[in-house]
C-alpha cells in the first residue's frame, strides 16, 4: 500500500500555484510560517500562466509574456524556500484539516492548520444538440492549447460563446498561423460598446483587447452577433454548424474543423462544498460561490479563498486577492497585529476595487442570454459524464423532485467523473426556468471525495492480500 | 389539524413499503420525512440483494425480500433497475476456506441455496474473477437494484396509491392524548393528529423513540461506498468474500459500485459524513484482488450510508408496549434485501393478520 503519511505538519497549505496561491503562499512564508502549495501541474502559474509541457525541450520562437511571468513565479517559491508539491492532484479534504493529493506513484496525505484555496475556476459550456462530438472543445482549454502549448487545435476553427475570450483566441490563432472561419456571439457589438468605459479601468487588459480586436478586423473574420450555436454534425473532413440568430431567428450553416466554445467562467468549489462551508449564488460571480466575508475568509474556520475561488475578478486582480487572505490569515494567526492589518488591507482594497469595475464588465459580456437556456433541445444531453438529457432532467422534476441533489439520485446527472463541474450550471438553470424559481432554491450537489477521478492502480500499487488490513466480517 | 388513520414517521424503503402495502388496503396514510422519501440509508446504499452476507436468522425474510425486488413492476414501479445476477463468494486461503464452508452451511440450513463450488466451476460462472481462489460459495438467488432511484421509485407508487407524503418535515414532538390518539408536532409548528403511528426512522430510531419516553441503544454505522467510472464489461456477478467485508457488481450503466461497509465517519448530530482514505484503500484492494481487471479504472465518487444497528445486530419490528397503534420497524441487517417484506409483514400485523413478529420483539432491550 502507497498511502504516504507525512509525518510534517504544516501552518498553511495553499492548494493552486496559480498568480493568488503564489502571492499568498510569499506572503506567509515572509512571516515564518511553514507553508507547502500544492498543484497539479508541473511547475507553477495556474491557468492563465500556465509552463509549458515538461516533454518540450525549449520554447517555440512565439515566445509569449505569459510564459516570462509563469517562470517568476516558480522562481520566487524557491527563492522563499517555501516547499512545493507539484504534479500532485489534491483529491480530498477533511476538516482538521488532512489533505489527500495522488501523483504519478503514489496518495499522500499532508496535515495543516490553516488552508488557503486558489483553485481558480473552469469554463462553463451551455449544451447544444452535438456539444460533445469529438472536435468540439472548451474555449478556456484552446487558451491552453495556445498559450502554453504553442500549438493550434486545427487549421479551420469556429469560436463561440461570449466574453473576452473569443477575441483573445481569435487572436493567437492568427498569429499562431490559423484561420478563424467565424466568431459566434450572444452579445451584440452594441453590448461591447457599452463596456468600453467600464474596460478601460484595466488599462492593462484594455490595451490587449484593442490589438486583439485589430488582429479581427485585419483578417477580415466574420463576426456573428446576437448568435449561438444551434447544431453540430459531423460531417467528412470537418463539422457542419447550424447558427442561430437570437434576434432575427434566422439561420445560417457554417463549416469548419473544430468549434471552440466557452461562456464565462465559474468558480471551482469543489474543497468547500467538501468542506461543507455555507455557499451563495451569484451569477454576476459566476454561480454557486463559497461565502466569503470581506477579507475572504470561508465561513470554516482556518479556510480562506484566494484568487477567483469566490468570485471572479481576473489574472490581475488575482495576486491581490492571494494577499488580501494570507493577511486576514496572518492575522487571525496573531502574526500581524491589527493596525497592520487595518494599513496593508486597507492598500490592497483599494487596489482591488478598481479591479472590480473591470470584472463587472467582464461578467455582463459572459452574461448567459434566457434564450441560450430556452433554446436547448430537450433531447440535448446536458450531463456528459452520464448522458443525461434536458428530457430526463425535466421528467424528474415532473415526478416531485425538488432540489439539484434530488435530481442527482433519481436521474444520475452530476454522479460521474466530473461530479457535475460541467452539468450543474446548466441544469439548475434549466429547473429553475422550469418551475420558475430562484436558482438558490434548488441548492448545489454535496460535494464528494475524489474531487478529481483517482486511478485506482496509481493508489494501490502493488499489494500482498496478506497485508489488507481488513475489517471484521459482519457477524453470522 | 389534519387527521390521518396511520401515520409512518421516516419514509425509507421500511416505512414506505409499510405505508404502500397499509394504502393499498384502503387505510389512510401519512409518511413523514425530515428530508425527501428514500433520501438517507434507502438510497445511497450499495443495494446489492445477496445472501452472503445476510445473517442466518434473517434468511428466510431476505429471500421473500429479493423475490419482492425481482418483481418491482407489480407492487412498485417499473422505473427502477433491478438486475438478478449469480452471487459468488470468494475464499482465498485455506482459513477462509474453512470459513466459508461453515458459514454457507449454516445458511443454507436456514433457506438460502448456497452451494461451495470448486475455482473451475466458479470461473465457468464468472471468468473475471482472480483465478487464484480456492473455492467460492455460489447462489443464484442474487442480484442487485439501483438505489439512487429507489425515491424516485417509491414517491411514484406512494403518489399512486394516494399517500399523503410530508417531505422536510422535522418532527418535533409526539402526544400521546386521551383517546389514544397521536399528535405529532412538527417543527414549523403544523399538528398531525393520527390513529396508528409507525416509527420507521432508521438511524435516529434511537432518537424518534424518545419521543415515547423508549430509551434503546441505536448504533449509527457510518459506511463508505465506491463507485468507478464507467467501464466496459468486466465482470458479470454480485462478489462477496469469505472473511471482511465486500459486495461488489457492475451496472448496466458500466459503473463498478465497490461496498461491503467499511467504516468512514459520521454521525447523526448533525448529519455529518466523513471519507477514511486508510479505509476506501482496503476495501479497493480487496474489490481489485477479486476482480483483478478493476485495477484500470478510476474511482468517480465516494459517499457514505448510515446503517443503523441494534446491540444484538437484529431488527426491531412490531408494537410498542403500553402504547396503543404504536409500531416499530428498522435495524434491520441486510435492510434494504428485506426491507419490503418486514414492511408488508408489519403492514399485515397492523391489518390484523396473524403474523409471528416475535423474533423481532422490542421488548428484548426494555
Amino acid at each position: 500500500m502507497i498511502l504516504i503519511n507525512n509525518k510534517t505538519k504544516y501552518d498553511v497549505i495553499v492548494i493552486g500555484a496559480g498568480p493568488s496561491g503564489v502571492s499568498s503562499a510569499i506572503n506567509c512564508a515572509k512571516r515564518g510560517l511553514k507553508v507547502l502549495i500544492v498543484d497539479s501541474n508541473h511547475e507553477a502559474g495556474g491557468q492563465i500562466y500556465r509552463a509549458p509541457p515538461k516533454t518540450y525541450k525549449s520554447i517555440p520562437k512565439n515566445k509569449l509574456e505569459e510564459n516570462e511571468i509563469q517562470k517568476k513565479m516558480s522562481i520566487e517559491l524557491k527563492n522563499y524556500q517555501i516547499e512545493t508539491a507539484y504534479n500532485h492532484t489534491v483529491w480530498q479534504v477533511s476538516p482538521g484539516f488532512k489533505v489527500n493529493a495522488f501523483n504519478d506513484f503514489s496518495t499522500i496525505q499532508w496535515e495543516t492548520k490553516s488552508l488557503i484555496i486558489a483553485t481558480g475556476t473552469y469554463e462553463k459550456i451551455i449544451p447544444f444538440e452535438g456539444w460533445t462530438i469529438p472536435g468540439v472543445i472548451g474555449l478556456a482549454a484552446c487558451t491552453v492549447m495556445l498559450k502554453s502549448h504553442h500549438f493550434i487545435p486545427s487549421k479551420k476553427i469556429i469560436l463561440a460563446g461570449n466574453g473576452p475570450l473569443l477575441i483573445l483566441v481569435a487572436y493567437y490563432i492568427s498569429k499562431f498561423g490559423g484561420k478563424v472561419d467565424a466568431i459566434v456571439d450572444t452579445c451584440s457589438k452594441l453590448d461591447w460598446i457599452r463596456s468600453t468605459l467600464s474596460l478601460i479601468t484595466n488599462q492593462k487588459n484594455f490595451n490587449d483587447g484593442i490589438k486583439w480586436i485589430f488582429k479581427i478586423f485585419l483578417n477580415r473574420i466574420p463576426v456573428h452577433s446576437n448568435c449561438k450555436i444551434e447544431k453540430a454534425v459531423e460531417v467528412d473532413g470537418g463539422i457542419k454548424v447550424k447558427i442561430l440568430n437570437l434576434k432575427t431567428g434566422e439561420y445560417k450553416n457554417i463549416f469548419s474543423e473544430t468549434i471552440a466554445i466557452g461562456h464565462g467562467l465559474t468558480p471551482s468549489t469543489d474543497i468547500t462544498r467538501l468542506l461543507r462551508a455555507e455557499h451563495i449564488y451569484d451569477e454576476h460571480k459566476g454561480g454557486w460561490i463559497a461565502k466569503v466575508d470581506r477579507f475572504l475568509r470561508s465561513s470554516v474556520n482556518g479556510v480562506y479563498l484566494a484568487g477567483d475561488g469566490a468570485g471572479i475578478s481576473g489574472a490581475l486582480a488575482a495576486s491581490d486577492k492571494g494577499l488580501l487572505a494570507s493577511t486576514a490569515l496572518l492575522y487571525d494567526k496573531k502574526i500581524i497585529s491589527k493596525k497592520e492589518f487595518d494599513t496593508n488591507t486597507r492598500k490592497i482594497k483599494k487596489k482591488l476595487d478598481k479591479y472590480e469595475v473591470f470584472a463587472k464588465a467582464i461578467s455582463k459580456l459572459n452574461s448567459i442570454p434566457k434564450k441560450l437556456i430556452e433554446n436547448i433541445h430537450e433531447d440535448t444531453i446536458i450531463c456528459r459524464c452520464e448522458d443525461i438529457t434536458k428530457k430526463e432532467i425535466l421528467s424528474a422534476v415532473d415526478q416531485g423532485a425538488k432540489d439539484i441533489n434530488q435530481i442527482k439520485s433519481w436521474t444520475r446527472l452530476g454522479m460521474g467523473p466530473c461530479q457535475g463541474r460541467t452539468c450543474q450550471y446548466t441544469a439548475s438553470k434549466i429547473i429553475a426556468e422550469y418551475l420558475n424559481c430562484e436558482i438558490e432554491n434548488l441548492g448545489y450537489l454535496t460535494g464528494r471525495s475524489p474531487i478529481r477521478p483517482v486511478p485506482i492502480d496509481r493508489v494501490l500499487g502493488d499489494f500482498d492480500y496478506e497485508k489488507i488490513t481488513k475489517v471484521e466480517a459482519a457477524p453470522l | 389539524m389534519t387527521q390521518t388513520d396511520i401515520a409512518i414517521i421516516g419514509g425509507g424503503v421500511n416505512g414506505s413499503s409499510t405505508g404502500l402495502e397499509l394504502a393499498k388496503n384502503g387505510l389512510n396514510v401519512t409518511i413523514i420525512d425530515k428530508n425527501f422519501i428514500c433520501r438517507g440509508a434507502s438510497g445511497v446504499n450499495a443495494g446489492t440483494l445477496t445472501m452472503h452476507m445476510t445473517r442466518a436468522q434473517l434468511i428466510p425474510y431476505a429471500k421473500k425480500g429479493w423475490e419482492l425486488w425481482m418483481n418491482t413492476s407489480e407492487w412498485l414501479s417499473k422505473e427502477i433497475e433491478v438486475e438478478k445476477k449469480n452471487g459468488l463468494c470468494l475464499a482465498f486461503t485455506e482459513d477462509e476456506e474453512k470459513l466459508l464452508i461453515e458459514r454457507s452451511k449454516v445458511r443454507k440450513k436456514y433457506g438460502a441455496d448456497i452451494k461451495v463450488i470448486s475455482r473451475k466451476e466458479a470461473q465457468r460462472v464468472d471468468s473475471n474473477i482472480n483465478p487464484n481462489i480456492r473455492c467460492a460459495a455460489f447462489c443464484e438467488m442474487d442480484g442487485y437494484v439501483s438505489a439512487n432511484q429507489t425515491g424516485y421509485a417509491y414517491s411514484k407508487a406512494l403518489k399512486e396509491n394516494k399517500v399523503n407524503i410530508l417531505e422536510n418535515y422535522s418532527v418535533s414532538e409526539i402526544e400521546y392524548n386521551n383517546n389514544n390518539k397521536y399528535v405529532i408536532v412538527f417543527e414549523n409548528g403544523e399538528k398531525l393528529i393520527a390513529s396508528n403511528l409507525i416509527l420507521a426512522t432508521g438511524v435516529n430510531l434511537g432518537k424518534t423513540l424518545k419521543f415515547l419516553q423508549i430509551d434503546i441503544n441505536i448504533k449509527c454505522l457510518p459506511q463508505q461506498l465506491i463507485v468507478s467510472e464507467r467501464m466496459p464489461k468486466i465482470m458479470d456477478t454480485v462478489i462477496t468474500v469469505a472473511n471482511g467485508k465486500l459486495s461488489l457488481k457492475q451496472f448496466n450503466n458500466g459503473t463498478v459500485l465497490i461496498g461491503g461497509g467499511w467504516p468512514g465517519i459520521g454521525n447523526i448530530e448533525d448529519n455529518y459524513t466523513e471519507t477514511k482514505p486508510e479505509n476506501l484503500i482496503g476495501n479497493m484492494m480487496l474489490a481489485c484482488h477479486a476482480i483483478p481487471k478493476l485495477k484500470n479504472s478510476r474511482v468517480a465518487r465516494v459517499w457514505l450510508g448510515l446503517e443503523a444497528e441494534t446491540d444484538d445486530a437484529m431488527p426491531i419490528i412490531g408494537e410498542i408496549p403500553n402504547f396503543k397503534n404504536a409500531y416499530v420497524i428498522g435495524s434491520i441487517h441486510s435492510g434494504y434485501t428485506s426491507g419490503p417484506y418486514m414492511g408488508k409483514l408489519l403492514a399485515e400485523k397492523i391489518l390484523g393478520k396473524d403474523v409471528d413478529l416475535s423474533l423481532f420483539d422490542i421488548k428484548r432491550f426494555l
